[in-house]
């Protein structure tokens, strides 16, 4: 006779635990293969779970009512006769492997997730192969697991030009197992590693540091048979088309692209806000900033203003830390400053905007601005935002759905202030309107919450006393 | 348009010079009544007197000393120094004074002149009649340096070099005095200094090369091409101030560079502009770039063709630099 612990198996999105509605068997009952044993409610659904094998219920876990976490034991079974399978009771610290038949269920448990920092990379590579075999996967994934190569000492080796290329490509060389001549990595080496269709360990994307075998939001958005674009017949000897490795920043803004809008339930607020009064301020500031080498822009203020109303709603500052389970506020305000540069888009990071003089973070944002286009930003100036702002500019349009800087839950898009009629003290008259169009994430901030939250700030640009007065 | 060798066209440039500018004043061992020990001013001084074409001492701190004083009153002396070999007494001149005296004088005396030497090996002449110095007035500020590889750029970059306000000193690859031919305009042009010729153009990697070693850098560079090493020739014509824009461009292109000098290595010219290449394009380089030039010790007389970096040691180079 052996026993078989049945856990309470991952039902999906994000789902960590149940609260048992009603069981259907009673301890001692023999069951057969997917009978039905419990009803469980999630947040999302009532799931009625099933046997995974045919025995008797030993023990039942939780009564009706009770919250069971995923993965904790729901029901033991006392599996008799030959026909059952062997025990499958494991070590409670062994690698997690799942036995059970969880129809619903999509493989292991992940421990983070990429982009969510929490995970670094201090293993050696032993306990990193380890680690990548307890994360595999138990169905196979259409891409194929990173090759663990790491290069003796951390130094590969390879000529100035190679290094150029794969920091082009964000390809880590110390993961590019070498072919080249006294063990160097070649071009030939970077391009077959890029090539691949898994993400390199790229180091110029904040938090985006990878563990090879842990499904990436590359892997994610590649999980499904790959399109491919078929060459059209060319004419005399004139190419259709040109072909450029997807890569570098250009995948990696592809991925996290998709991994947020796969993610966050996007919801775009828009509304208009009189800056005729703010412009004025900025006005008469301007010279005395410029006086000090600072550069006021209307952005400055923004910012101050974009802190001020996530202070008064954390939830707009706030991130879901899915490895736990838990709504992260964040105590500070870490603003990302969405810049374009030749490369593509970088969200570098005006850090304590909240401690900052409006000076200062006008300073700030310029030096950001000019060292994302020279290409000068530091790792630390592209990391640990926790609310976005995207300048939409000349060419912003009438109104925008800018997408989350995952994992944080609010993004806002600021327009160019336009002269526009406005109506003040029933006459029309010319005002200085911008358009701000906000997105966030409705499975987080609910729709008059983040509402309220944008006429919070533009409460304060309407009224930029109340913003200086207050920031 | 006339064929010439590099000593015609230096004579020719010489001659236009003195007929078009009265200030113009040739002086150095020989070189009037004899016409040079390479007969390069020839004739000279039958036509333009022993006034405007004047024999010295064998003194070359003299020769460049009294040439420094008629520059700072005005006139356009180009002074031969017989082989470069022999340069060094008067190198406290040159280095001192000559280079010194535009910056010292607020630009008040510029000490325009031309220096005229043969330089390098190659034609038996040992040990005082082979070296080549040029790193030496590289080095130095306020002194620009040429080295012309054929009788066309030779009389262009004399010309030009005439008409600079600077102080030029003008090499004169001897091993292609009359070795090299070719099409040489009657009248006035001038190669501008500062511009460096793509001699062959090339994918694989860059030869810098100047003087006689230009064309066994080509030599190397064909015998490399059937190997399948397609190399691209810089003749760099003019040293200081080097086009730098030009051999940066070919080295973005290929990624790869060889540079050929008939002086020891250490401390060599070719030292320079590998500095300078690794400052501007260390992200293009696919290989070390690498010298292939003379030994670091005195010049050899029976072992001349071995201490030159002729073809035969250029080869390897390319190929290896290509295939690293």
């Amino acid at each position: 006779m052996s026993r078989y612990d049945f856990k309470l198996p991952d039902i999906g999105e994000g789902v960590a635990e149940g609260e048992v509605v009603a069981w259907h068997v009673r301890v001692g009952d023999v069951v057969k293969e997917d009978q039905p044993l419990v009803d469980v409610m999630t947040d999302k659904a009532s799931v009625t779970i099933t046997s995974p094998k045919a025995g008797r219920i030993a023990e039942l876990f939780g009564k009706a009512g009770e919250v069971v976490k995923v993965h904790s034991v729901l029901v033991s079974f006392d599996l008799s006769g030959g026909a059952a399978a062997p025990a499958a009771t494991a070590a409670p610290d062994a690698p997690k492997k799942d036995p059970g038949p969880a129809a619903t269920a999509v493989g292991d448990i992940k421990e983070s997730l990429p982009g969510m920092g929490a995970m670094t990379v201090t293993a050696t590579p032993a306990a990193l192969a380890a680690k990548s075999a307890a994360a595999q996967p138990t169905k196979p994934m259409a891409v194929p697991a990173a090759d663990d190569y790491q290069a003796p000492n951390g130094r590969a080796l390879a000529t100035p030009a190679t290094r150029k290329l794969a920091r082009d490509l964000s390809i880590d060389l110390n993961r590019v197992r070498p072919t080249g001549p006294q063990g160097r990595v070649t071009k030939d080496d970077l391009r077959a590693y890029a090539g691949r269709g898994s993400a390199p360990a790229a180091v110029e994307a904040p938090a985006a540091v990878e563990v090879p075998g842990v499904p990436s939001a590359a892997a994610a958005m590649t999980a499904r048979a790959p399109v491919s674009i078929a060459t059209p017949a060319a004419k005399g000897g004139e190419a259709l088309e040109e072909r450029v490795p997807f890569a570098g920043l250009r995948r990696k803004i592809a991925e996290k692209m998709a991994l947020s809008v796969h993610t966050a339930a996007h919801f775009t607020f828009v509304e208009e806000c009189d800056v005729t009064a703010l412009k004025a301020v900025r006005e008469r500031l301007k010279p005395k900033a410029e006086a000090l080498g600072v550069k006021l822009t209307p952005l400055a203020f923004i910012a101050k203003a974009a802190v001020l109303a996530l202070k008064k709603f954390p939830i707009l500052n706030a991130a879901i830390d899915e490895s736990t389970n838990e709504l992260v506020y964040r105590k500070y305000y870490n603003l990302g400053i969405a810049a374009s540069t030749d490369a593509g888009l970088i969200v570098p990071v005006l850090k304590n905007a909240d401690k900052r003089s409006l000076l200062d973070v006008a300073r700030e944002i310029e030096r950001l601005g000019t060292d994302a286009r020279a290409g000068k930003l530091k790792l630390e100036d592209l990391q640990g935002s926790t609310f976005t702002i995207t300048s939409l500019g000349a060419q912003g349009g009438l109104f925008a759905t800018p997408i989350i800087n995952f994992p944080e839950v609010a993004i806002l898009g600021v327009h160019q202030i336009k002269q526009k009629p406005v109506v003040r003290d029933g006459q029309i008259v010319i005002g200085e309107v911008m358009l701000l169009s906000l997105s966030f994430d409705h499975r987080v901030v609910d729709g008059h919450v983040g509402a309220a939250f944008a006429y919070e700030i533009i409460k304060y640009l309407h009224d930029p006393d109340a913003l200086l007065l207050e920031s | 348009m006339p064929q010439m060798n590099m000593v015609q066209a230096v004579n020719d440039a010489l001659r236009l010079e003195l007929k078009r500018d009265p200030r113009v004043v040739l002086l150095g061992e020989d070189i009037g009544k004899v016409g040079g020990v390479f007969r390069v001013t020839q004739d000279l001084q039958k036509e333009f007197g022993p006034d405007r074409v004047i024999d010295t001492p064998l003194s070359e701190g003299g020769i460049i000393g009294a040439a420094i004083g008629m520059a700072l009153y005005g006139l356009h002396p180009v002074p031969e120094i017989q082989f470069s070999d022999f340069i060094f007494p008067a190198f406290d001149q040159i280095v001192s004074e000559l280079a010194k005296f535009r910056y010292r004088s607020g630009g008040e005396f510029p000490a325009k002149m031309v220096i005229r030497t043969p330089v390098g090996g190659g034609i038996r002449g040992g040990h005082y009649h082979s070296q080549s110095p040029e790193a030496y007035f590289i080095h130095t500020p306020g002194l620009k340096v040429v080295c012309p590889s054929n009788p066309y750029d030779a009389k262009g970059l004399l010309l030009a070099s005439l008409r600079d306000p600077d102080p030029v000193l003008f090499f004169e690859p001897k091993r292609v005095y009359r070795a090299a031919r070719s099409e040489v305009p009657e009248g006035d042009y001038t190669v501008p200094l500062s511009q460096a010729k793509v001699v062959r153009p090339g994918q694989h990697v860059t030869v810098l090369a100047w003087g006689a070693m230009l064309y066994e850098a080509i030599e190397a560079a064909n015998q490399a091409a059937a190997l399948g090493v397609d190399s691209e020739v810089i003749d760099l014509r003019t040293l200081w101030p080097v086009d730098i824009d030009t051999i940066i461009a070919s080295v973005k292109k290929t990624g790869r560079v060889v540079v050929v000098h008939e002086a020891p290595k250490t401390c060599g010219f070719g030292a320079e502009l590998i500095a300078l290449i690794n400052e501007k394009a260390f992200l293009h380089l696919e290989a070390p770039p690498v010298r292939v030039t003379g030994y670091d010790t005195p010049f050899p007389y029976t072992l001349e063709m071995d201490y030159l970096p002729l073809a035969g040691r250029i080869l390897p180079a390319l190929v290896e630099t290509a295939r690293y």
